[in-house]
């Protein structure tokens, strides 16, 4: 319950009022979340359904190794982020700031992967949609959409990523200030949330992207 | 607490072990309309993260409504939306040129 | 019970408010109060208000002759999609929730603010942010696809600015968005000590359902509007039929928005009713349970029928055939209530005070709408109505007549806790009939176009169209004269008119328990709530009392 020395807002009865209050707020900004990626999802259901072979056709123009390396990353990264979370609630301040370090560089680590890499090659093989298009005749149609959805899902997650990374910096920031303790860290868990949701966001991306149009 | 750290470890191999499971998968021989079956071991991950990582099971009760109401809503919006482009009649056009 | 539950504490003259906590643009502007808030939410409405209306006038002037009077078809286009955007996201959508609800949120649960006060002021930058782009669209020279910026009219032949008005309402979204974060959250976790969810007041329940509404539909918008942006600026996207592309998604992923966005614009116009009927016929709110459970049953439902609207745009069948069965069930509960309306006011010792008349005039105009609403949603009468006037009619029936004199009447009834002062009753009387008749004169003559085979959205009609399309000018000319009399007595009561009571209507409610206008942090200290709601002591006692 609320530490003496603890502050809270004034229309909370106390901080653990006021924490659990935070808490939930996050998991009802990420419930938006869900119906913002949904709509995205429900575009892939609709242009795979009327341009299956196009659509996949596209999909295997992707670069499995890279997207699958991605993946591993985020999943790491998450894992660490919530071990720093379990670090802190027994007062480790040291460690909760090593694994937000090395969650915040495996998210960089995607994001090079993922921009500087995969979309240099993805721009350097024209598969941009638009005019000069990689591929022509009767699946360009399909490819075009499928990298449609590509490029802005991709994009979208990134900027997610972005928004990510300032979070978990103003984390290690005021853990390294030795703001938190087991009295005090919900800043922490909130951000956790984002991050892992980020990483939900991604896990359901790979496979629309990389596997589900590549046949065998 | 010991406990809830083999927990997370045991997390992270789940994880990866679905990843591997949907990695395999979709080398599979499956025909085009099967192939999204591969999205199957994602939202098991989904499910993984948002129970381990993410504590839904923790904390007070609206977080569980706030969790269940946005699968809940993701199913109306994929549910009804699909519902049309998968039992429409497409008829033939004459037009020859769209644009 | 005794006569004195409905009896507030008074307040001395003079007692420091939230009015005049800090008094310098600074401490409004960089204000987390929630009433605060609420106010400057006022002023930015009311700007859109009459910048809408003004819209609105231009189309009306321009159909009184066959012809038209000034427009050409394009300039025609942009007045009607100006008139569009700006009611629905930047009046209707913001108007009871980001007003009445930031300020009486908190007051009727009994705590000091919302849960996240610096996102509610947030949410009030994004919208004025959101505002300015629209108005830049505007000044750049206007949009001409019609508020449902359908594709591929908006994402490849439109020659106007829709990328900006996209932006624009993309920003809004997120003000949307926080604004119903932030009332959920506050209605789950602030209520005050005995402040059970059954002793809520209807108002709250609503504004939780339309809350609902905002977080899980405006987020589809946002991700709609940028698919669309994308299509526009690269000229390649997901709903080209060229590539093979579906315009139709458009349309799905713009209704599972905009369908519910409907509900978010009446049910806290619901809300507000079932606030005032009841204060107005001194009784308790017939069936409590039922108005409460159908203001969720909305929420969800709601987010089932978005097919309705695509009945002849060449969906398939089967999928027509499931939206237009949800489309009736939707119809329930609304019907519901206003039977729970009338049942309140049956035998009630009913006062006709102007926030009353209003609560009157939107029960007519509400079923109206409402019952309207069920030809369109059968399929085989939509073929026919589908595009017209009648459709026109409909809506406004239900988002002008219904909400907007929603709007008004919750307006009217907390204005004296909002400013302190009291609104010049028999102005406020005179407001509502003219609203009323002014209103129905403008749009029962569209029901007929419609029929008739109008079809909505174009700047000149055939010359026997030209009766009923001058009543309905003429019954605009009405409704702008209803619409600018509260603007002037209004601003007139906030100088001149009498003081306010803390409970000028002797209402139930813990809004009414403290001052008017309330203080800074609310109350003196936290209420504990003993009562359900709506205790009205029985008509007899009332009667006698009065």
């Amino acid at each position: 319950m609320s530490e003496a020395s603890q502050t809270h807002e004034f229309q909370y009865s106390n901080a653990h009022h006021q924490a659990e209050t935070a808490i939930s707020g996050m998991w009802l900004f990420l419930a938006t979340e869900v119906l913002f990626f949904g709509a995205l999802f429900l575009t892939w259901i609709y242009s795979r359904h009327w341009n299956q072979a196009g659509f996949d056709a596209g999909a295997q123009q992707t670069e499995l190794a890279i997207g699958t390396i991605n993946t591993v990353i985020l999943v790491v990264s998450s894992f660490a982020y919530s071990a720093g979370v379990a670090f802190i609630e027994t007062g480790n301040g040291r460690r909760l700031i090593q694994c937000c370090a090395a969650a915040w560089l495996l998210g960089v680590a995607f994001l090079i992967l993922k921009f500087g890499i995969e979309w240099r090659d993805d721009f350097a093989k024209h598969l941009f949609p638009g005019t000069g298009f990689a591929l022509h005749g009767p699946l360009s149609g399909g490819a075009q959409i499928f990298f449609v959805f590509y490029f802005l899902g991709t994009a979208l997650h990134g900027l997610h990523m972005i928004g990510g990374l300032a979070l978990v910096g103003w984390i290690i920031l005021r853990a390294s200030r030795g703001e938190f303790s087991p009295a005090f860290y919900t800043p922490v868990v909130v951000v956790g949330l984002y991050w892992s949701f980020v990483d939900m966001v991604w896990i359901v991306l790979y496979p629309m992207i990389y596997l589900v149009g590549r046949g065998p | 607490m010991t406990q809830r750290f083999r927990l997370l470890w045991l997390t992270l191999a789940l994880l990866l072990v679905l990843l591997a499971i949907e990695f395999g998968a979709s080398f599979l021989p499956l025909g085009r309309s099967a192939r999204p079956l591969v999205l199957i071991p994602a939202v098991l991950m989904v499910g993984v993260v948002g129970t381990s990582f993410m504590e839904v099971g923790r904390g007070p009760e609206i977080i569980r409504l706030f969790a269940v109401a946005a699968l809940l809503w993701l199913s109306f919006l994929l549910g009804l939306g699909s519902l049309d482009a998968l039992t429409r009649i497409e008829y033939p056009v004459q037009a020859a040129n769209p644009r | 019970m005794s006569d004195t539950v409905i009896e507030a504490p008074e307040f001395a003259e003079g007692t420091a408010s939230y009015l005049t906590d800090g008094t310098t643009l600074r401490s409004w502007l960089l204000t987390t109060d929630h009433k605060r808030i609420a106010i400057l939410y006022f002023g930015t409405i009311t700007i859109f208000f009459f910048g809408g209306g003004a819209a609105a006038a231009l189309v009306r002037y321009n159909l009184i002759v066959p012809q038209g009077m000034i427009a050409s078809a394009e300039t025609y286009n942009r007045l009607f999609t100006l008139h569009g955007v700006v009611m629905v996201w930047f009046f209707l959508i913001p108007a009871v929730p980001a007003t009445l609800g930031n300020f009486l949120v908190p007051l009727m649960l009994g705590a000091r603010d919302l849960a996240f006060p610096k996102l509610n002021l947030l949410s009030w930058y994004l919208f004025v942010a959101a505002g300015l782009v629209v108005l830049y669209a505007l000044l750049a020279g206007g949009v001409d696809t019609g508020w449902t910026f359908y594709t591929p009219l908006s994402s490849a032949y439109s020659k106007s600015h829709v990328v900006a008005a996209v932006t624009g309402v993309f920003i809004a979204g997120f003000s949307s968005i926080a604004t119903g974060l932030n009332f959920i959250v506050t209605i789950h976790r602030l209520r005050a000590p005995g402040m059970t969810w059954y002793r809520m007041p209807v108002f709250l329940w609503s504004l939780y359902a339309t809350s609902v509404l905002l977080v899980l539909a405006t987020p589809v918008l946002a991700m709609t509007l940028l698919l669309l942006s994308f299509e526009r600026i690269f000229h390649i996207g997901v709903f080209d039929p060229a590539l093979g592309g579906d315009p139709l998604l458009f349309q799905h992923l713009f209704w599972f928005y905009s369908h519910p966005a409907v509900y978010i614009m009446i049910l806290p116009g619901l809300g507000v009713i079932s606030e005032i009927v009841p204060a107005f016929s001194s009784k308790r709110l017939f069936g409590y349970k039922f108005v409460v459970w159908c203001s969720i049953a909305i929420a969800v439902i709601s987010f089932l029928v978005w097919g309705h609207h695509m009945f002849v745009a060449g969906t398939s069948l089967y999928s027509a055939l499931v939206f237009s069965i949800l489309s009736y069930v939707v119809a329930v509960p609304s019907a519901i209530k206003v039977f729970n309306w009338i049942g309140t006011m049956h035998k009630g010792f009913v006062r006709f005070d102007a926030p009353m008349l209003y609560a009157i005039g939107f029960i007519g105009l509400f079923t109206m709408g409402g019952l309207t609403g069920l030809f369109v949603a059968a399929l085989a009468a939509d073929v026919h109505l589908s595009q017209t006037y009648f459709v026109v009619a409909h809506f406004h029936y239900v988002m002008v007549g219904g909400m907007v004199s929603a709007y008004f009447a919750g307006l009217h009834f907390w204005w004296p806790k909002i400013t302190g002062r009291m609104y010049p009753e028999m102005w406020g009387r005179a407001g509502a009939v003219i609203i009323f008749i002014g209103f129905n004169l403008t749009f029962f003559p569209q029901f007929f176009l419609g029929y008739l085979g109008m079809p909505r959205r174009y700047h000149a009609y055939p010359p026997e169209f030209q009766v009923l399309n001058v009543l309905s000018s003429a019954g605009a000319t009405i409704l702008a004269v209803g619409y600018l009399l509260p603007l002037a007595y209004l601003t007139w009561s906030l100088f001149y008119g009498e003081r306010a009571r803390a409970n000028p209507w002797g209402a139930t409610g813990l809004e009414w328990q403290t001052a008017s206008p309330p203080l800074t942090e609310n109350f003196v200290s936290t209420p504990t709530v003993t009562e359900p709601p709506y205790n009205y002591p029985p008509p007899e006692v009332v009667q006698r009392h009065v």
